[in-house]
């Protein structure tokens, strides 16, 4: 079958939360596809809906308020969004599985973390191995995450943040899924466990050959681990291409990821100051006309302020700007 | 999500009117603060609807008369309108459940401030006994002291005060500890602000939105607890109208008269419904995470 | 664990003598002496005098005290003024209809609270939870006795159902057991859907659906141990409210216990016997308050190792 290799195709998704403020459009009609062994990396700011993402492709939005409104979500050429509560949970932590950006929180206090890793994998215990093989098989994964397989009869307040990380790793990895959702997984460690964190985590999905979604705001973080890279900017990708298509400064990019890129410090390039982008993220419940992000560009043009905006396509490489379209370069508007 | 925002609001003028926004959707907060409005309102111009003398008056020849036009309520054992009773009844209800509270908070937060702002012995100290007086059943406490002190409004309102004070103690002193650790107060005190204008200007911001939520909750609980206390048979003595002692007074007609403790028994669950209602919806206004 | 029971209990010690002298100290302020109390109008001066002096009335106050405290850790609370029978004694032929009706109403309301409160948490904005939260704002405004009242006039007198007054048999225990319970099943109720609906928000609720756990199995292993917590903090003040209770329930339902005792004792300015049930009563929400916890620190561990360490 040619589907074989694509793990997770997302193809025009669209989600909105219905809160007391309004409707807030918090992803617009997202598109992409992971292959096996693949990472993509989500970049962009806080609010940009990345993390709506990953949690519609777990179906984990919060019920009250979240609702994907359209779209498809295929895991290996099978939609997810029609299937029942049942069905989707044998997939979740069997199939794709998820790190959640705050370790601190993500652990239930009251149980050991042993036992926290033994509910994952006595969850999806198909083959119903004992009591005593999955006891074997979660000293086996704390090892594995670099923790003394000892240790698993402590509680989570007896470990540091960096090690609860590890913890999360081992209980999202326990059932080898085929794909990881790994939402900002080093935002709220020390910069010098972030590090470790990151290696461990391209270590075993290297391993396990465990494709990866990597949620960050880190661009640092995308150049270490991604092939491919999603620039969001208010619930849109705005630049979709390989690391080197994105990272190369040589070709056109969106203003929003040269924004990026600019408000980075580097080693290498000699520059008085970093350049911030300018302004804030639009309020989501309340999305500018036409580009979302003309009210921040540098470089916005008249059409810019309504209608569609131009998508620009090369090969892999696809940028959502005005800017791209040929011969619009003259009716630049400061 | 984030505790540490959710808990430590300062509130400025535009958070007020959020707030007070926020309370006005809330349709039962609402209605609690409409019926509790009625019933304050029915206190103050008590005099105005009914004339006192219809429910002190003793009148032999009407007693224990059924609800009708002339007694909305009927009448008691001794003739007297049940009505004009309820209706005269909210004074004393009203103040000792909001006097206790308004004497608890102001004792309870100075208390409070001082422990939670000087802590070592005198927070500890503070604290010892403040806890012995929150172990004693309140009604207990109210009960000694009122036997101890002797039946009169002032000293129902003493003792409900004292049984009062230890949880704004609470309140405040956290309040203060959770302000007092903090870069700005540090930075403060090294510029030389005393320590009195620290607590007025950083301290009581954070304090004032679980102290009204507690304080609206607590007048109703106060009022229960007063009521428990004259049916009781101690405290306000008849024949000054008072919801409690006319339930105790109402007890042995209840089975043959049963309005005679029905109307006040209300009164004073409407009162205290109001007030829960309230505080329940100040406490969603202040504290919005959990609403969706 | 042990140690830490231990260490409990030895601060429960000086909260006891702390809860005794309050109450004593209350008591002491009432007026007359009990020399007059005792042998009435008709003793003149001299036998009061010498009565008081028998009873160490003139001994300044914290002698007294002392010697009260001493005399209590031999079961001696003394001897009524009224009747002169021991204080202990007729505290203890009490204490056993209060002592059922506070269980049993604790344990009613705990069960109907904490069960109702998950259900209403679990199905937010449901019918249930709409009716459930109501019903609980209603119970905790009315006061109980007069909620009591009311069920009185409606299953004894109107049905006929259940006896109104006395302590013969379960029946007579049924009404006062839901009439004691119902602010504390109130309480427990609201506490327990608020600290639910905040736990299921929580981060690691969601690593459990992450899990592919089923939802019935992250209420009960993931959320509601979480939820109790806070439940469980409010536990012991309620047992301070729901003994007090039982003071006003007692006298509707004229259950001979030790809250009509108080009452009786109050009427005919019996101090030794007020002081005694008092401190009896208080006592009994103070070691309420110990098992509570101790229960605490069993459910959450970050309590118990902190106690370990020390």
């Amino acid at each position: 079958m040619e589907q074989t290799d694509k793990i997770l195709e997302v193809e025009d998704l669209t989600v909105v939360y219905n809160t007391d403020a309004g409707t807030v459009h918090a992803v617009n009609g997202v598109s992409f596809s992971i292959n096996k062994k693949e990472t993509i990396g989500l970049v962009g700011e806080t609010g940009a809906g990345k993390t709506t993402t990953a949690l519609s492709i777990m179906q984990l939005l919060p019920e009250r308020t979240g609702r994907i409104t359209a779209g498809s979500v295929k895991y290996r050429g099978e939609e997810l969004l029609t299937k029942s509560k049942a069905e989707m949970r044998l997939i979740r932590g069997e199939c794709i599985s998820m790190i959640f950006q705050d370790p601190m929180t993500a652990l239930n206090p009251l149980m050991t973390v042993g036992e926290q890793i033994y509910e994952s994998l006595d969850i999806h215990n198909e083959r119903k191995k004992s009591p005593k093989e999955l006891e074997a098989r979660v000293d086996e994964l704390l090892e594995l995450v670099g923790i003394p397989a000892r240790r698993k009869t402590n509680y989570p307040h007896e470990f540091s943040g960096g090690m609860k990380q590890r913890i999360v790793i081992a209980i999202a990895l326990a059932c080898e899924p085929l794909l990881l959702i790994a939402d900002e997984p080093t935002t709220a460690l020390d910069v010098t466990i972030q590090a470790q964190v990151l290696n461990l985590i391209e270590e075993l999905k290297e391993k396990l050959s465990t494709s990866m979604i990597m949620i960050t705001h880190d661009l640092g973080v995308v150049a270490q681990t991604c092939d491919k890279v999603a620039v969001m900017y208010a619930g849109e990708i705005v630049e979709y291409g390989t690391l080197e298509e994105v990272f190369d400064r040589s070709r056109p990019h969106h203003p929003y990821t040269i924004g990026l890129f600019d408000a980075i410090p580097s080693l290498t390039e000699e520059r008085k100051r970093l350049k911030p982008i300018e302004g804030l993220m639009p309020d989501p419940a309340n999305l500018p006309e036409g580009c979302h992000f003309h009210p921040r560009c540098h470089q916005c043009l008249e059409k810019c302020r309504s209608g569609a905006v131009y998508r620009y396509e090369e090969g892999t490489h696809i940028i959502k700007c005005n800017r791209m379209e040929k011969g619009v370069q003259d009716g630049r508007v400061d | 999500m984030n505790d540490k925002t959710g808990k430590i609001k300062i509130k400025k003028k535009s958070q007020a009117g959020d707030i007070w926004r926020r309370f006005l959707k809330n349709k039962t907060a609402v209605l609690g603060l409409v019926i509790f409005s009625i019933i304050m309102l029915t206190a103050i111009f008590a005099d105005l609807i009914i004339p006192y003398d219809k429910g002190i008056t003793q009148n032999i020849l009407e007693r224990l008369q059924g609800p009708s036009a002339a007694h909305w309520f009927g009448t008691d054992n001794f003739g007297r309108d049940i009505f004009t009773r309820v209706v005269h009844g909210s004074r004393n209800s009203l103040l000792v459940g909001i006097g206790a509270v308004a004497i608890g908070i102001t004792v309870g937060g100075l208390l409070g401030s001082v422990a939670g702002f000087y802590g070592g012995k005198i927070d500890s100290v503070i604290g010892r006994i403040m806890d012995t007086i929150m172990s004693i059943p309140l009604m207990l406490l109210v009960l000694s002291l009122v036997t101890a002190l002797g039946n009169s409004l002032i000293n129902v309102l003493l003792a409900m005060m004292i049984a009062n004070i230890p949880q704004y103690v609470r309140i405040v002193r956290a309040a203060i500890l959770s302000v007092v650790g903090q870069d700005y107060i540090e930075a403060a005190r090294a510029c030389g602000t005393s320590d009195f204008a620290i607590i007025v200007k950083h301290v009581i911001p954070n304090a004032v939105g679980p102290i009204i939520v507690q304080a609206t909750m607590a007048v109703g609980t106060m009022i229960l607890n007063a009521a428990g206390i004259s049916f009781l048979g101690m405290g306000i003595q008849p024949p000054t109208p008072e919801w409690g002692s006319m339930l105790n007074e109402g007890k042995q007609f209840m089975t043959m008269y049963p309005y005679i403790v029905v109307f006040p028994g209300i009164a004073i669950g409407l009162t205290a419904l109001a007030l829960n209602l309230m505080g329940d919806g100040l406490r969603d206004a202040l504290d919005p995470k959990l609403k969706d | 664990m042990s140690k830490y029971i231990i260490r409990r209990l030895l601060i429960l010690i000086p909260t006891l003598l702390a809860v005794i002298f309050i109450v004593y100290f209350i008591m002491d302020l009432t007026p007359g002496d009990p020399g007059t109390l005792i042998l009435g109008e008709q003793a003149t001066q001299e036998e009061i005098d010498a009565k008081n002096e028998e009873l160490g009335y003139n001994d300044p106050f914290l002698v007294r005290y002392v010697s009260y405290v001493g005399d209590l850790l031999h079961g001696d609370m003394g001897e009524s003024w009224q009747s002169g029978r021991s204080v202990m004694g007729e505290i203890l032929s009490r204490l056993p209809v209060t002592v059922t009706l506070a269980v049993g109403a604790i344990l009613l309301g705990t069960v109907v609270g904490i069960l109702v409160g998950i259900l209403s948490a679990v199905k937010q904005y449901s019918f249930l939870d709409f009716s459930a939260t109501a019903i609980a704002m209603a119970l905790a405004s009315f006061p109980g006795f007069w909620i009591g009242m009311m069920l009185i006039l409606l299953f004894s007198l109107y049905l006929g159902w259940l006896p109104s007054f006395g302590a013969g048999s379960f029946k007579h225990y049924i009404l006062p057991w839901v009439t004691t319970a119902c602010p504390f099943m109130a309480s427990q109720l609201r506490m327990t859907r608020t600290s639910m609906l905040e736990v299921i928000r929580m981060d690691y609720i969601r690593t459990a659906r992450a899990k592919g756990q089923t939802e019935s199995k992250i209420i009960l292993r993931h959320a509601l141990r979480n939820a109790l917590l806070p439940v469980v903090t409010i536990l012991g003040i309620n047992f301070g409210a729901l003994l007090g209770g039982t003071v006003t329930i007692e006298t509707v339902f004229t259950l001979p216990g030790v809250g009509t005792l108080i009452i009786e004792a109050i009427r005919s300015k019996d101090v030794p016997v007020v002081t005694g049930a008092t401190v009896m009563l208080a006592s009994f929400v103070a070691v309420l308050m110990l098992v509570v916890d101790v229960l605490y620190a069993y459910i959450d561990p970050r309590i118990k190792s902190r106690y370990m360490k020390k």
